[in-house]
């Protein structure tokens, strides 16, 4: 009898366990990951050298990991068991409040904000000192700041603030922290939402001096929107709605990218169904990008060294000015933009999230 | 090549056990060690070459010993074998450790020799000295078949992180061994309960030993939740991994001594030894304490004794000043429980575990600590004497995030879910049991699987063993 229900446990956990070995060893291997918007590791190649160095068995393990059948599902239970389960109160550093998706961005990191001053004032040494520019820096939240539930720890706002403030006393700082909630970004994505940061341009304009426009025009892209932390997560939640803003100024700007020597259009409606929809605001990480508003009633110019959230609001802020550029030092290296822009009597808004002066290393 | 990695789960196992019972039974010896060679090579191709050649001359010298035990020629072999060995240890293990010690003393920059610890070689030198010692004593017959030494000593189940298996327990196994469902099922079993501990319990640990070590806002309060992470984590990964290797061990038809036995329920120090890396404290007895004389010498003599094994119990753990320090402290308590205070601190009911306790968790703090400076300060910390708040938001957080794992390592460090295991097998019926088994032992693996796929904190611990 005892024998009978060892056989039972031994041939059920080998026939479980040499299925999915099979599957492993047979699965044509994917390319990406749509959720975590990655590619997967391949193969690797063998040979004498890759064995010996060790290369073949560390890319090995990393293609048995990224190619393991029902990967996805495997993350979510991993999720699911983590948080409900075992009581933990974050997976992979994110959690879910009100059905938003937040990153838990802490602690503050010190040094990462002064790097980031730094290079910024870098930037302004090189270009800015001594010319007639008018230098401003505001600060975009990340959604972890809006939560009130005293369970996850907050990153010292107000510190980071005042070391931006001391490092870049050349420029006016903008507050916009109280121009947001966090109704104000997407539920699965680390962005803010362009139908609702009118109220924000709006602030930066009038501190800049600019006239934004206020009515808009609320389109809707079909596909539902799951932003990156979506994937990170691997919990089901709410997908978004993605929208953009359009009116006869911004249908008539046009949009010149430096990086690929090619005219754009304000939003990339491929982009918008694509891996990431948020890619759809001008493009994505692009290095450096004009707007020019044929409309304009001002000769006002505008410079904006922004990250991705600058994506979104950059056609809000062009509708104040008669050109608008954007240039990412995540993608450029600030050395060379005095081949592309002349800075003489412009405003110049260094908009940056906390996210990324928490985790300035990409900055060059 | 970890047990605890998609590559050995699902390549590197289902792979090596098809061959190995598709082989007829002369030939799985030589399929054991085909495979354990791969297994050593997966994460150190080129040492494979130092093992390959010192379980060679471990082989040879057991033939000479064997041959010519009790004549000159035989005793010289055997210290010279002994001295290999030790050398190959030293020098891979401890050189520039004894550098580094030696420039910090004097004040001299003497050149690192920057050398890569093999993996394991704490491990297959402590067999392959033990097998010398027990030809060289006569315990046991010099092995003529070189591939069932191979066998005994490579063999990947026990090969980087043990239990030591000495020859005499296995060497009947190696020349013939049999495999019946119940011993598979309780293989798969061990395995399963082993890989749990190691990537659901112990990983998730060392996680929060990680953040309280990196952490900007600690407290009194965090660095206590530390020590308790990484007395709880070290337990669950080596016992853990001890786990599995007997599980594999099982399946394939062998016989591995236990390595640990709920030692944090231990009442005194001299106990908790007796239930923690059980293999390696047996090893140190019987090769070291007892050869100079044990417990039957004067007091004097017996402090020296235990100062010396336990001193090398400490090194033998890494090549580092705090492994020292750890070996010396359970010294120090070992001999203060023999000559003072076994007896009456054996007879309390709670205060010898309040007692075990605290200082396991000091004695699991050094252990874990980076540098000296880094313990003492953890230790100072611990106590209120590092300027510390005594509890910090994070620490909430932290300890809210992770209290059920704590818990349930609390819980599993006691033998109350074996128990109650023993007491479901005997009340529920049998094939309720015979339906559940299955399905836990799947669910634990599928569950482990999920926590790898995710990227989780998989660190090897035995690394600088």
């Amino acid at each position: 009898m005892r024998e009978n229900w060892s056989k039972i446990t031994v041939i059920s956990v080998a026939i479980v366990f040499y299925g999915f070995a099979l599957l492993c060893w047979f699965k044509p291997a994917d390319d990406i990951s749509e959720v975590e918007r990655r590619e997967l590791a391949k193969m690797p190649e063998l040979s004498m050298d890759s064995f010996a160095e060790g290369s073949f068995m560390d890319e090995f393990e990393e293609y048995a990991v990224d190619q393991i059948p029902f990967r996805q599902g495997f993350r979510t239970v991993k999720a699911a068991i983590g948080i409900y389960a075992l009581g933990q109160l974050d997976n992979n550093d994110l959690y879910v409040d009100e059905g938003y998706i937040i990153d838990m961005e802490y602690p503050l990191d010190v040094d990462s904000v002064e790097r980031a001053a730094d290079r910024f004032t870098d930037v302004y040494n090189k270009y800015l000192l001594d010319t007639d520019v008018n230098v401003y820096m505001s600060i975009i939240p990340d959604k972890n700041y809006f939560n009130d539930n005293d369970v996850y720890p907050i990153m010292e706002y107000d510190k980071m603030v005042e070391i931006m403030c001391e490092n870049m006393e050349y420029s006016t700082y903008i507050d916009i922290f109280g121009e947001l909630k966090l109704e104000d970004y997407y539920k699965t994505d680390t962005h803010w939402r362009q139908e609702k940061i009118i109220s924000v341009a709006e602030k930066l304009g009038t501190s800049m001096g600019a006239n934004i426009d206020t009515e808009y025009e609320q389109m809707k892209v079909d596909k539902t929107f799951y932003g990156v932390y979506y994937g990170q997560m691997s919990l089901p939640n709410q997908g978004d709605e993605l929208y953009y803003l359009t009116n006869h100024t911004i249908d008539d700007c046009t949009v010149y990218d430096y990086e690929n020597s090619r005219d754009i259009s304000m939003y990339d409606m491929d982009a918008a169904t694509g891996r990431d929809p948020y890619e759809m605001y001008l493009y994505g990480p692009l290095s450096l990008v004009t707007i020019t508003n044929p409309n304009a009633d001002t000769g006002k110019e505008l410079i904006i060294f922004r990250d991705s959230f600058g994506s979104s609001i950059a056609p809000l802020l062009a509708t104040g000015y008669s050109n608008v550029t954007m240039v990412d030092i995540r993608y450029i290296s600030p050395e060379i933009l005095g081949n592309f822009i002349e800075f003489d009597n412009q405003d110049v808004l260094f908009l940056y999230s906390t996210s990324v002066l928490n985790n300035s290393e990409t900055i060059k | 090549m970890l047990f605890s990695s998609i590559t050995f789960l699902y390549y590197f196992l289902p792979a090596m056990l098809l061959v190995y019972f598709i082989a007829p039974k002369d030939f799985r010896n030589a399929v054991l060690v085909l495979f354990s060679l791969l297994f050593y090579a997966w994460g150190e191709p080129k040492y494979v070459f130092l093992m390959t050649g010192t379980i060679f001359a471990g082989y040879f010298a057991g033939l000479i010993i064997g041959r010519y035990r009790g004549s000159k020629f035989g005793k010289i072999t055997y210290l010279l074998a002994l001295f290999v060995c030790l050398f190959l240890l030293a020098y891979f293990k401890y050189a520039d450790f004894f550098i580094k010690s030696f420039s910090d003393a004097t004040g001299l920059s003497v050149k690192l020799l920057n050398i890569a610890l093999p993996i394991g070689i704490s491990f297959y030198t402590f067999q392959l000295i033990s097998y010398i010692i027990d030809v060289y004593r006569g315990d046991v017959e010099a092995q003529k078949d070189p591939v069932k030494l191979f066998a005994y000593i490579s063999m990947f189940p026990q090969l980087i992180a043990g239990p030591i298996v000495r020859y005499r327990d296995i060497e009947k196994t190696l020349s013939e061994r049999g495999v019946s469902f119940d011993s598979v099922r309780e293989g798969i079993i061990r395995f399963a309960m082993g890989l749990g501990k190691k990537v659901i319990i112990a990983n998730q640990l060392a996680g929060l030993c990680d953040i309280v070590k990196t952490t900007d806002n600690n407290s009194v309060l965090f660095m206590w939740t530390y020590a308790v992470a990484a007395a709880l984590h070290i337990y669950f990964d080596f016992s853990g991994y001890s786990d599995m290797a007997i599980g594999l061990g099982k399946i394939l038809g062998f016989t591995f001594p236990e390595n640990f036995d709920y030692p944090y329920i231990s009442g005194t120090i001299t106990e908790f030894w007796r239930r923690w890396h059980m293999t390696l404290g047996s090893w140190f007895r019987d090769y070291v304490y007892i050869p100079m004389g044990g417990s039957r010498v004067g007091k004097v003599r017996l402090i020296f004794n235990l100062f010396v094994v336990w001193m090398l119990t400490g090194l033998w753990h890494g090549a580092a000043w705090n492994f020292v320090l750890w070996g010396l402290l359970f010294a120090v308590l070992l001999i203060l429980e023999k000559l003072f205070f076994y007896k009456s601190i054996d007879k309390t009911r709670v205060f010898k575990h309040i007692y075990v306790i605290f200082i396991v968790l000091i004695s699991f703090v050094i252990f874990s600590g980076d540098s000296l400076s880094q313990i003492g300060t953890q230790l100072l910390d611990m106590f209120g004497f590092g300027g510390l708040p005594l509890v910090s938001e994070v620490t909430i957080y932290y300890l809210r995030s992770y209290m059920v794992i704590i818990l349930l390592g609390i819980l599993g460090a006691t033998p109350l879910v074996k128990r109650l295991y023993k007491w479901v097998k005997g009340k529920a019926p049998i094939a309720l049991v015979g339906v559940l088994e299955p399905i836990v032992v799947i669910g634990i693996l599928l569950l482990s699987t999920a926590y790898l796929v995710d990227g989780s904190f998989n660190p090897f611990l035995y690394f600088r063993f």
